[in-house]
């Protein structure tokens, strides 16, 4: 019986109770509206680099229209008749065999055309660039503890 | 009256709590039942489309980096039906900027089925025209007049030829579909066209993912040079002018790697307008002369034959033959072109003359077994190889075949009764021009694909002589045409060759005033860097090759050693002493 009385004489109050309830569930709907507010800005975020992606997507293949057509439009430009045209415009002739003049330059190696030096070369197997220009200290300490120096196999 | 109202309160709540328990029930179901499995695949359908990505057909260099097959933009132009305004406006504009009349473009706005959303007026349809029309709908739309809405604009690529005719034979053609036709674009057709790539694009841009990547068709660099093409179809088309010839082809090939420098034939056509191909040719074989045509090439063979005779060692230079202007053999009697008699000839002389009966007598003298397998090991009656579609493999006739004779030992020995493309003369003859190894032509220098580049490496078909014998060969061939003062002699160059006068078979047997005139020759003598090959069809101003051929290959070789950068032999061996 006085066990009960001292319950009694504890209980909170109704109003504090339904404070607690309302506070619970306050904090519930404002954790649910961040967690909302969050998916809907990475949600809006998705869809604008989506968006995005689409329209660099559509860039790419009128740039790639453009490049192709630039590059007809070049070769158009100097064909052989045109700048045949032009050459005779400008005065010039073919050469005669007897007008040439040879010289000897040591070194000289016929240059490559541009769409050759663009690419890598994958049946050359002789690295252009030395090594001294590429390794670092770390890996060229390890080849001097490895070969000593000596000219690597 | 707390407990009445708690009872109500209770029963409201059952109530509802029943509703949305069914609501929730309901739409498990809904969810679940086999209408909206169709339903959620109807929708799909509308999420988003297959769309096939086709890459852009690679392009075609010459080995200097001239483009010589390219792409540029074309439009298919059509008009949007569910957003269509006025029909006779669209019909009006459309029809005057495309070229069609107004009746054709209005009957297609508005006769199309019901289903048909979209219809295509044209397709291929050049860029400064969609440009033109584009502008006259922005200025219409400025004005708020949108009487032409709906016309819509599908942009594409077509191959196209910044060179037109130039290298038409060896570069071929593509069709609208883009299927390659002769030639490289036949050859390299699936490397050209790359791998069309199939994807799923979602509407929804959350579902954006990025689309694998669709690599362009692999870009081809030819072993041509395009200055010298130029140079060599010009001189061809001249040749023919000048002695009145029907058609014909010129080669030039390098004889250490088989690279293909030049290659012409007439006639040629304008790429960016291959519908006329049916107007130009009677069938494939005439596309390209140079592999598709083989003929009996006459004298050029004598070569070939004293090649064989040296390398077995039954001749030399100095072996005499007295020419009595007649042999038999097999039975018929085979006279000199002129029907002579030379006397006594060295084997120079033989060359020098073209004497057939001097080369009749070697051939019997080596035996079918042995001529004939010298034939065969310099490729006849068989196709070179050479990358590059629709090449003819040329006949050779070897005993045991039905139609063989005795006689064909004789007459094949100096170019009668056996057939072969000028590109299998001249891999056969790039075996004296090459210390005895024979080379197989090649066009395809290089290959471009994701920025890297894999050359073709050269291939040899064999050495059917000995080097020893091809220094010999080549000697005697030097002097033969400086003995007779040829026209095709190049100024300050040492070049080795020989002339072809063929007369063309008939059904009636040969024909005597109609004759195929060849030639064919390298230089420099001392180091070969060109080979070059002409062919005359029906030459009428003279039928010697000696008189049309020969002149010709002297002005081909002209315009190659100043093209190639090949010093005269004095200068090149001043410069090789220092």
């Amino acid at each position: 019986m006085q066990a009960t009385q001292i319950i009694h004489a504890y209980k909170q109050a109704p109003w504090r109770v339904q404070r607690q309830y309302a506070g619970a569930f306050l904090l519930f709907v404002i954790g649910a509206s961040m967690v909302a507010a969050l998916y809907l800005t990475v949600t809006a975020r998705a869809a604008v680099t989506g968006r995005e992606i689409q329209e660099l997507r559509v860039e790419i293949t009128a740039l790639q229209r453009v490049n192709a057509d630039l590059e007809t439009q070049l070769a158009d430009l100097t064909s052989t008749v045109v700048m045949q045209q032009r050459a005779f415009a400008l005065g010039y002739r073919p050469v005669k065999p007897g007008e040439l003049e040879y010289v000897a330059v040591s070194g000289f190696l016929a240059p490559e055309p541009s769409i050759l030096l663009a690419a890598e070369d994958v049946t050359s197997p002789e690295r252009i660039i030395p090594e001294a220009y590429t390794q670092s200290l770390i890996e060229w300490f390890d080849k001097q503890i490895k070969f000593g120096g000596a000219k690597q196999p | 009256m707390r407990r009445q109202y708690a009872f109500r309160s209770m029963t409201l709540i059952a109530g509802f709590g029943l509703v949305a328990l069914a609501i929730l029930v309901q739409m498990i179901r809904i969810q679940n039942s086999e209408q909206a499995a169709i339903f959620l695949s109807q929708g799909d359908q509308y999420a988003g489309e297959f769309r096939m990505f086709y890459p852009e057909r690679g392009e075609i260099y010459d080995r200097n980096g001239h483009l010589l097959a390219g792409n540029r933009t074309v439009y298919e132009v059509g008009v949007s039906l569910s957003e269509m305004e006025d029909p006779d406006a669209l019909a009006f504009t459309l029809g005057t900027y495309l070229g069609l009349t107004y009746e054709e473009v209005f009957k297609k706005l508005t006769e199309s089925p019901d289903t048909w959303s979209y219809v295509v007026i044209q397709d291929y349809v050049d860029a400064n025209i969609v440009a033109a029309l584009q502008e006259q709908i922005k200025q219409l739309e400025a004005a708020k007049d949108f009487r032409l809405q709906g016309i819509a604009f599908k942009p594409h690529f077509q191959r196209s030829y910044p060179e037109t005719s130039l290298a038409s034979n060896v570069l071929g053609f593509v069709t609208r579909d883009g299927r390659g036709y002769f030639g490289i674009e036949e050859k390299y057709n699936d490397l050209l066209a790359g791998n069309p790539v199939q994807v799923w694009v979602p509407r929804d841009p959350n579902k954006a993912t990025e689309i694998p990547r669709v690599p362009n068709g692999t870009t081809l660099v030819l072993t041509l040079n395009r200055d010298l093409q130029a140079r060599v179809e010009s001189i061809l088309d001249k040749a023919l002018i000048e002695y009145g010839a029907q058609n014909g082809a010129i080669v030039v090939m390098d004889p250490r790697n088989g690279e293909i420098l030049a290659m012409s034939t007439t006639p040629r056509m304008d790429l960016n307008n291959y519908t006329n191909y049916f107007s130009l040719y009677n069938d494939g074989s005439q596309y390209n002369r140079s592999i598709g045509t083989a003929y009996e090439p006459g004298s050029v063979m004598k070569v070939l034959t004293m090649a064989a005779a040296l390398d077995t060692g039954l001749v030399k230079p100095e072996t005499t033959y007295v020419d009595t202007g007649s042999i038999q053999v097999g039975g018929f009697t085979i006279q000199n072109w002129d029907k002579e008699a030379w006397g006594e000839q060295n084997m120079v002389g033989c060359l020098q003359h073209s004497l057939n009966v001097c080369m009749a007598w070697i051939s019997t003298q080596m035996g079918p077994t042995t001529f004939y397998g010298y034939m065969e090991r310099f490729g006849f009656g068989h196709p070179t190889g050479v990358d590059l579609a629709g090449e003819a493999m040329g006949r050779l006739k070897t005993p045991g075949d039905s139609d063989w004779y005795n006689v064909d030992l004789g007459t094949n020995a100096f170019g009668q009764g056996v057939t072969a493309t000028p590109l299998q003369m001249l891999m056969a003859a790039s075996a004296i021009a090459n210390d005895g190894k024979m080379v197989t032509p090649h066009i395809l220098y290089s290959m471009l694909r994701d920025g890297h580049q894999y050359n073709v490496p050269s291939q040899y078909g064999g050495s059917p002589i000995t080097a020893q014998t091809a220094h010999t060969l080549s000697e005697m061939l030097a002097q033969s045409l400086n003995a007779e003062s040829s026209e095709a002699l190049l100024s300050g160059y040492r070049v080795a060759g020989k002339t072809g006068t063929a007369q063309i078979p008939t059904e009636f047997g040969y024909d005597p005033s109609v004759t195929n005139a060849s030639f064919i020759g390298w230089g420099p003598v001392d180091d070969p860097q060109f080979m070059i090959y002409v062919w005359l069809n029906a030459p009428t101003s003279s039928i010697w090759g000696s008189q049309t051929a020969a002149p010709t290959f002297s002005k081909v070789a002209e315009q190659t050693v100043i093209l190639l950068n090949i010093p005269p032999d004095n200068v090149r061996f001043q410069l090789t002493s220092k």
